[in-house]
């Protein structure tokens, strides 16, 4: 008995591909080390104004990264300005792009703040800092829900996406923002920094987790048994274990060690989130 | 990408002439930012495909290629019945679909009742197609406004405004939309807007030799529609029913909407099509709560200092 075309997936997969990993990288990256640097530099000046002069022109680096790698993945990349032909908020592409662009004019101006000579125009640190929380927070936000608001096998059941992408920002913003506060001499702050860190890496963990919770069915279907453990075992193992014990020993090599596994571990998932349309496009709808 | 599409791209355009490359580029940028007065709302269009009396002639799929320009994909045996087609694709707007059902074994498999219980076997043929659903996941993704409802409401894709972001490919779930490798944009069917704007019938319908697809004010055809099940239960077709032509708890009503005899996962459609868009506002509010839950954490750590 032919059962016509009940086993194929009917959903076709975007043209998404490592561009899009690297752009939701950047996207985190960015939003989250301008978040924990203008929330420390406002609420704790004394501890952070410094260590935040170093992190906003870095910030716009990333940001730039970000918006480079969103441009390029286009199917007709000069038509990237089309982008702000409508203010959609049903979009969460077209929210999310606005709150990039609008994030972008006060984070360039602490950018540029920062590299001027000290004093110069420095009443309109504090205004840039409150102006670009909200579309900060929005543009950190609305990553993970525009992959859930999608047919796409494994993202539209993702309740939990976005959240973990958000508190993955922070994470990532805190971790960027110890390691700087280490590299620029600023003690206080990289003490303040790592306890926070180790929360949110715990906090982040119990987010993924919800989101594993959430796919699981998909994830059964894309991977086989000892795939999935491999996964597993590094994401949890090299994501969030072994971070854990290097910031539990003091000095600079392991804390930058911890970073440096923490945006590993923030690459590969999202890369592994960007894959899996495509993994199951491959995969009979009854599984492997 | 099929070979053709790429020779197409290598042959000499008219377009417009040859200009300096500063006013170009200024047209490039303002010109998407124009907008014209949106045309009077016409009364509502579409189509309804009769699957029990579609012969799998492929009439559609060529009258469409003809009409809207599309070149061929190449030619494959992908040794799925007689479908060579494989699917909707940016240049494939039509793609009729053949499902062989006949028992294995000689045993007589299919399910069913009355007459259909008998029957040796079968054939389901199936001309597919853009859903043009009224409230459409693809135009809610757009995030440049490409992609509308024209004044028959039909859902279209302005090919001078797509940046082939492709958020309308991840968004739909009849797997419908595709981005063109050729020129990088979004692609399907139009419901033939040209033709209507002009008075025609679509391309597809015109050609259908046994009226399987039928095009016109989509209340009508609901109401042709309906009557033609009646008929069908009356005759002993039990099974018969109509996908997509009123709303369900979790998406729309479809413009182009169709009579079937099995579910409607064995012609390829979701057995419950789900809109994306209802859990949107769900997932913001968990991601702001993950959000601000981090920075919670994070602030009594840095005020403590």
């Amino acid at each position: 008995m032919h059962h016509g075309y009940a086993d194929r997936l009917v959903t076709k997969a975007p043209n998404w591909h490592g561009l899009v990993a690297l752009d939701t990288l950047f996207n985190n990256m960015t939003t989250g080390l301008f978040l924990v640097a203008a929330l420390g530099e406002l609420f704790a000046p004394k501890v952070f104004a410094v260590v935040a002069r170093s992190a906003y022109p870095i910030a716009l680096l990333l940001l730039l990264a970000d918006l480079f790698c969103l441009v390029l993945d286009l199917g007709d990349p000069l038509r990237f300005h089309h982008m702000l032909r409508v203010f959609k908020p049903t979009s969460p592409m077209s929210l999310g792009t606005w709150c990039l662009t609008v994030y972008a004019l006060p984070l360039t101006v602490l950018a540029a703040l920062s590299v001027l000579p000290s004093g110069a125009l420095e009443w309109a640190r504090r205004p840039a800092i409150i102006l670009g929380l909200l579309p900060a927070l929005g543009a950190a936000v609305y990553k993970g829900v525009l992959f859930s608001t999608s047919a796409q096998p494994g993202w539209k059941d993702a309740r939990w996406l976005g959240g973990y992408l958000a508190s993955s920002a922070v994470m990532v913003g805190a971790a960027q923002l110890l390691l700087l506060s280490i590299a620029t001499g600023q003690l206080v702050a990289a003490v303040a920094l790592r306890p926070a860190l180790v929360l949110l890496l715990l906090l982040n963990a119990v987010s993924l987790g919800l989101v594993i919770r959430d796919t699981r069915a998909t994830l059964a279907r894309a991977y086989d048994r000892a795939r999935r453990g491999r996964l597993i075992l590094v994401v949890a193992g090299g994501g969030v274990f072994a971070p854990l014990c290097l910031l539990a020993v003091a000095g600079p090599i392991p804390v930058a060690g911890a970073v440096l596994l923490i945006v590993l571990e923030a690459l590969l998932i999202r890369t592994e989130i960007v894959r899996l349309p495509h993994l199951l496009a491959q995969t009979p709808v009854g599984g492997r | 990408m099929a070979v053709r599409e790429q020779e197409l791209a290598a042959l000499a355009s008219g377009g417009d002439p040859p200009r300096s490359s500063l006013p170009e580029l200024l047209d490039r940028l303002v010109e998407p930012f124009h907008r014209g007065a949106p045309p009077a709302p016409q009364v509502a269009t579409g189509f309804y495909t009769d699957t029990t009396v579609c012969i799998g002639c492929k009439a559609c799929e060529v009258a469409c290629k003809q009409w809207n320009q599309l070149p061929a994909d190449g030619f494959a045996w992908i040794g799925d019945s007689y479908d060579n087609t494989g699917g909707l694709s940016a240049t494939s707007w039509r793609h009729v679909k053949f499902i062989e059902q006949f028992p294995v074994d000689g045993s007589p498999a299919l399910a069913g009742t009355g007459p259909d219980l008998l029957d040796p076997g079968r054939w389901l043929m199936m001309s597919d197609v853009c859903k043009h659903c009224v409230t459409a996941p693809c135009q809610q993704a757009c995030p440049t406004g490409a992609l509308i409802h024209t004044e028959f409401d039909n859902v279209y894709i302005q090919s001078d405004i797509c940046n082939g972001c492709a958020y309308c490919v991840a968004a739909c779930p009849f797997g419908v939309i595709t981005r063109s490798a050729l020129d990088g944009h979004a692609h399907k069917c139009t419901l033939c807007y040209d033709r209507q704007r002009d008075g025609l019938v679509p391309a597809c319908a015109k050609a259908c030799p046994t009226q399987s697809i039928q095009f016109g004010p989509i209340d009508q055809l609901r109401e042709r529609a309906r009557e033609r099940v009646a008929t069908l239960h009356e005759q002993g077709a039990s099974g018969a029913y109509l996908y997509g032509d009123a709303p369900s708890a979790t998406y729309s009503e479809l413009h182009s909407f169709y009579l079937l005899v099995d579910r409607p996962s064995v012609y390829g459609l979701p057995d419950n099509p789900f809109n994306p868009w209802l859990r949107m506002k769900g997932d913001y509010l968990r991601a702001a709560v993950c959000a601000l839950a981090a920075i919670a954490v994070l602030l009594p750590l840095l005020l403590a200092r």
